[in-house]
């Protein structure tokens, strides 16, 4: 079952590749505005061999880790806060939905203003697209906690903070990854959009002045990068989440 | 705080007034609405029956999840550049980044609602000889909808957010447009006052979806 659930997976990319070439080479697509598999190898080679590949991908890729990091770490720690205190809660709540719903990218020129060009506009957009999701799925987890099981461990005598850190926190393990997911993908926006707009350099950067050369394969070679992070991120949290959330039995399948 | 950078309560208010009383307003708005509403809705008539046919055929599914899975992990407006060169700058780019945008999380949450459907629920139907249509579409469709419903939700926010980047990429008008250029003339009042009706429509369509959701669910 497993195995040929990989092999249709596999296969689906193959389909979609010779398609995709097969459809240019015979004229119905239009190699100006598609290009095709096998330029995009080629060019994805040489921009490998100048070194201008790994230029974009560690710019991009440092703007990524700063920014989803630092997200992480406030959304967490306000998340936690305002999980375990209605007070906090109260107060962050109207901050919350509009940073949720705001389309931030706006304040890019205000941003360029205030930390220049490049990185840190572009860090600054990523942490703020990607905290919301984490911190509103954190509060949401630690409320959502079965309050039978914080009750049990209150009644066999735990302190506050023991029952915050090891029962309330694991048991929302499922809801913070959620939002971790979440916000992943909104600071690889985030980057990307910062970088479309207020960078020179990173793959954002390079998908948008190439398009503007309308050099669609190197266009594609940026994007074949950016989707493969991606997928990679993807993965990794769903490892990290088995890794933190094994204790859980789940409904018997 | 400097004015400048982040200007003042009572000078956004006198801004909102005065883009209200604005001629290009109300086109901005209608433009982008206009845009968003195509897209979302192209999105909702294509995405779920292909999340739900998805979601029934296993084969299908193990051959289509694995591009579907990559383009939901790759950022969708990576991909505006490339619209915009196919499309061109007018409407149907930003159409189509609204679409692409919104189809794939309403894909994806309605392939996981027809497999959350609980299994004797079905057993139950067929025992009582309900026809397969029949199965599906008072079965498996009700079963599935609160994840349905969850995946608009999803793609609403982000067509959002997509029809207002897209305008600011490349545009001739639209919201996005109007923001982009004040952005870059440093004009605070009148870009928050822009921004604040994006964040505030953005917050009453979601609301309007979770309503929806519950009068579906009784």
């Amino acid at each position: 079952m497993r195995n040929s659930r990989s092999w249709l997976g596999v296969l689906s990319f193959a389909i979609i590749l010779v398609a995709w070439e097969a459809a240019v080479r015979l004229g119905w697509l239009n190699p100006f505005f598609t290009s095709r598999p096998s330029l995009i190898f080629v060019e994805l080679i040489a921009e490998a061999k100048s070194g201008e590949l790994f230029r974009n991908i560690r710019v991009s890729l440092g703007e990524f880790a700063v920014g989803f990091g630092s997200a992480v770490l406030v959304g967490l720690v306000l998340g936690i806060a305002a999980g375990w205190y209605r007070i906090i809660e109260y107060i962050l709540d109207p901050f919350v939905w509009f940073l949720y719903s705001a389309p931030l990218v706006a304040f890019y020129p205000i941003f360029v203003i205030w930390f220049g060009l490049g990185m840190y506009t572009v860090i600054a957009i990523s942490f703020l697209l990607a905290f919301t999701p984490v911190m509103v799925n954190t509060i949401a987890g630690i409320k959502s906690v079965n309050p039978g099981i914080l009750l049990a461990a209150r009644s066999f005598g735990a302190r506050p903070h023991d029952v915050l850190w090891k029962v309330a926190l694991p048991a929302s393990v499922p809801m913070i990854v959620a939002g971790l997911r979440l916000g992943l993908g909104r600071a690889l926006t985030g980057v990307i959009i910062g970088e479309l707009f207020a960078s020179s350099t990173g793959l954002g950067y390079s998908i948008a002045y190439n398009g503007q050369l309308l050099k669609t394969t190197d266009m594609f070679v940026s994007l074949m990068v950016i989707a493969a992070l991606g997928v990679i991120g993807t993965q990794t949290l769903s490892a990290l989440e088995a890794r933190f959330d094994f204790w859980r039995t789940g409904p018997g399948l | 705080m400097e004015g400048f950078y982040t200007s003042q309560p009572s000078h956004v208010l006198a801004a909102s007034l005065e883009i209200l009383k604005s001629q290009s307003f109300a086109r901005d708005v209608s433009v982008s609405l206009e845009e968003f509403v195509i897209g979302m809705a192209l999105a909702v008539l294509i995405g779920i029956p292909i999340g739900l046919l998805l979601g029934s055929f296993q084969t299908l599914r193990y051959l289509l999840d694995p591009p579907v899975m990559a383009i939901y992990a790759t950022p969708q407006l990576a991909l505006i550049p490339i619209y915009v060169l196919w499309l061109g700058i007018g409407m149907q780019s930003k159409v189509a980044v609204v679409f692409v945008a919104a189809v794939i999380p309403i894909i994806v949450n309605s392939i996981a609602g027809v497999r959350q459907v609980d299994h004797s629920l079905v057993l139950v139907a067929q025992s009582f000889c309900a026809k397969k249509h029949d199965i599906f579409g008072k079965v498996i469709l009700p079963a599935s909808l609160p994840s349905i419903m969850i995946g608009v939700r999803l793609g609403m926010s982000r067509g959002i957010l997509g029809v207002v980047v897209a305008e600011m990429y490349v545009s001739q008008d639209g919201v996005g447009n109007q923001i982009l250029k004040l952005g870059s003339a440093f004009r605070v009042d009148h870009l928050l006052f822009y921004v604040l009706l994006v964040s505030a429509f953005g917050f009453a369509a979601t609301s309007g979806v979770r309503k929806l959701e519950e009068r579906l669910q009784r």
